[in-house]
């Protein structure tokens, strides 16, 4: 899972998917590689997962092994232009940004082209093992990921158009990147997984390498039976919680395709802690 | 009459959907003329209150009297948001354009903006003693509040004036001498007729700029005079989010003054743990002890970072206790609602 360049994380919002992205950087950089973590539309989530409170647009050292950095789009669209679309010194610099950053609140796949290129940007300049990508949510992923084609759509010809190709290319080959999906065995998280694997037979923009089922609870291991007759009290509370809680992730999880799980996580107060946890969970997995 | 609003927020997942119905119906069976306006398309929501397809105009909820409900409809608030605020062919021309329907797709604010001329428009009825305003979870709720002052950014923020010209719209002359050379100039250099197609729409949309400032005044001193209610869960996200209203909004965009913890775990799971009077096997008595002791780390630490979150933030910190089922009756809200006294303190009084 681990033997791509590029990978992207997502999932529904509150899944656990800045955790799970932290802790698979934790595996990589435990098995030796340079690993570099992008938090991609957000700069908080991952970086709690290291004890760092925000993340800057300068890659940093996160945990040994671990760069990471934030996507903003101020510099972004800079290092797009410069770095990307190759624009002449000679160019009125000011001018472009400006009319990009027009373009970015209203052309459709601008800001995203410009937020996706980084991650892609940072693979190309192979400085690292792996780029893990804390992606934005099922609710956006396309849009990121459909940048390039949007793109090469509305732009004719040019730098842009030539960009947007490139990065397509690399967004769809399945030997250099691929995208992880995490959700938990509830109603809503699962629904939007199986959209979301439904739209990827669609439009296949990317290749998925797993789906990650989070938060999933033991077996309690007391029959029905003996549910029924626990005298009232914290003991038969907890145990009907369980038991119900339980039921109804067996049910979620039989609509999810086969993946991946990770345990809940009892009693876990700090983000670092659940990311070092799960990644103790990798570790005997993969 | 003059409608009380409570809004209720906070980011996905969390219940938001579920206490603005029960709030509603408590406040029916008060006795208030109460109007629940929903975001989420809430097939739950609309099965417990009895009402098979909710839209913008509120619908009477059979099952409780003096209970409507109504649900956002982001493209028809949107469209309406246009009709108000732009002439009649300006309008036409806006809908039509694929720029300006991607901007209702994928600007939040735009979606959140339209949510609230929506809620704006429910108060102005003045039908209601008590309108519940469930919002929408992008941004964890908090760009509905953002979402006002964010729309006059983008219409009459310096790049549109840049574009357009710094004064009145619609005067495309100065437009032409000013931004034309310097965008035939990145289009050059982009590779298309990009920002001259453009340059014709947002002279367009900053014509909006007028009604659509009002009206953002409008809404931000409503939201100002609402009691809003931010619902969280002690997971780390749903906080974070929760976190960002006294962090990053500005007092003047209507901050809320209460959190509620909601899905609590009864805390009396932390205390005791005999197991008498049962006829166990020793496997048994093993599952069911590691069992409670799991969940008893899980009370003690939901407990701590409901602590640690009323530390940080002097508010009132309220707690719903976890429903072992999703509501799906009215009666059921109702309970639900009954089991956190706290959160129905915040209904009003009923006016006879």
């Amino acid at each position: 899972m681990l033997d791509r360049k590029l990978i992207f994380v997502s999932g529904k919002g509150g899944v656990g998917k800045s955790a799970v992205t932290a802790s698979l950087a934790l595996l990589a950089a435990r098995r030796g590689l340079r690993v570099l973590v992008v938090g991609m539309v957000e700069s908080i989530g991952v970086a709690s997962h290291f004890g760092i409170d925000r993340l800057t647009y300068a890659a940093h050292r996160a945990h040994p092994g671990i760069d990471a950095l934030a996507v903003y789009r101020d510099e972004a669209l800079d290092e797009y232009l410069r770095l990307q679309l190759h624009v002449p010194r000679a160019a009125p610099t000011k001018v472009l940004t400006r009319a990009l950053n027009v373009l970015a609140e209203t052309a459709p796949g601008i800001r995203e082209i410009v937020t996706l290129g980084k991650p892609v940007f940072e693979m190309w300049k192979g400085e690292y093992d792996l780029v893990l990508v804390d992606a934005p949510p099922l609710g956006q992923l396309f849009s990121y990921l459909r940048a390039p084609n949007t793109i090469a759509d509305l732009v004719p010809a040019g730098p842009i158009q030539r960009q947007a190709h490139k990065m397509h290319d690399a967004l769809v080959d399945a030997t250099a990147t691929s995208l992880i999906l995490v959700t938990t065995a509830e109603e809503l998280p699962v629904l939007e997984t199986v959209e979301t694997l439904d739209q990827l037979e669609v439009e296949p923009v990317i290749t998925l390498a797993a789906t990650v089922t989070n938060r999933v609870l033991p077996d309690l291991e007391v029959s029905a039976r003996v549910l029924a007759d626990l005298p009232e009290g914290p003991h038969r509370g907890a145990a009907i919680h369980h038991q119900a809680l339980f039921d109804q992730q067996q049910r979620w999880l039989e609509a999810l395709p086969t993946g991946l799980r990770l345990p809940y996580l009892f009693g876990l107060r700090t983000a670092g802690e659940v990311a070092e946890r799960l990644a103790d969970e990798w570790d005997e997995q993969i | 009459m003059t409608s009380k609003v409570v809004v209720i927020t906070g980011g996905g997942g969390v219940g938001k959907t579920t206490l603005s119905a029960a709030l509603a119906v408590g406040a029916a069976r008060q006795g208030l003329t109460t109007c629940v306006v929903t975001v989420d398309p809430a097939k739950r929501l609309a099965d417990a209150l009895g009402v098979e397809s909710l839209g913008n105009h509120p619908r009477e909820v059979k099952a409780a009297p003096g209970l409507w409900a109504a649900m956002l409809d982001v493209s028809a608030s949107w469209e309406a948001m246009v009709h108000r605020h732009a002439a009649p062919d300006v309008a036409e021309r806006l809908l039509q354009d694929p720029f300006f329907r991607a901007l209702a797709d994928r600007f939040p604010a735009a979606q959140a903006y339209a949510a609230g001329e929506q809620m704006a428009e429910h108060i102005e009825s003045h039908r209601w003693d008590l309108l519940v305003v469930d919002t929408p979870p992008a941004g964890g709720g908090i760009d509905f509040y953002t979402a006002p002052g964010r729309m006059r950014e983008l219409i009459g923020g310096r790049l549109l004036r840049w574009l357009t010209g710094a004064s009145l719209p619609g005067r495309r002359a100065i437009y032409k001498v000013t931004a034309r050379p310097a965008l035939k100039l990145a289009d050059a250099v982009l590779g298309g007729p990009l920002l001259e197609e453009i340059a014709e729409f947002l002279l367009d949309l900053r014509s909006l700029y007028d009604g659509l400032s009002h009206r953002a005044k409008a809404i931000e001193l409503h939201l100002q005079r609402a009691t809003s209610i931010v619902i969280t869960t002690a997971y780390p996200t749903p906080m974070r989010e929760a976190r960002r209203f006294f962090e990053d909004l500005p007092p003047e965009a209507g901050r809320p003054s209460t959190v509620v913890f909601n899905k609590q775990l009864p805390e009396a799971w932390s205390a005791g743990n005999a197991l008498r009077n049962a006829d166990l096997t020793p496997q048994d008595r093993i599952a069911l002890r590691e069992n409670l002791a799991r969940w008893s780390e899980e009370v003690r630490r939901q407990h701590d970072v409901k602590q640690q979150f009323a530390a940080r933030h002097s508010l009132e910190l309220l707690s719903v206790p976890w429903a072992e089922a999703a509501p799906t009756t009215v009666d059921a809200l109702a309970a639900l609602l009954d089991s956190a006294p706290a959160l129905r303190a915040h209904l009003p009084n009923a006016t006879t």
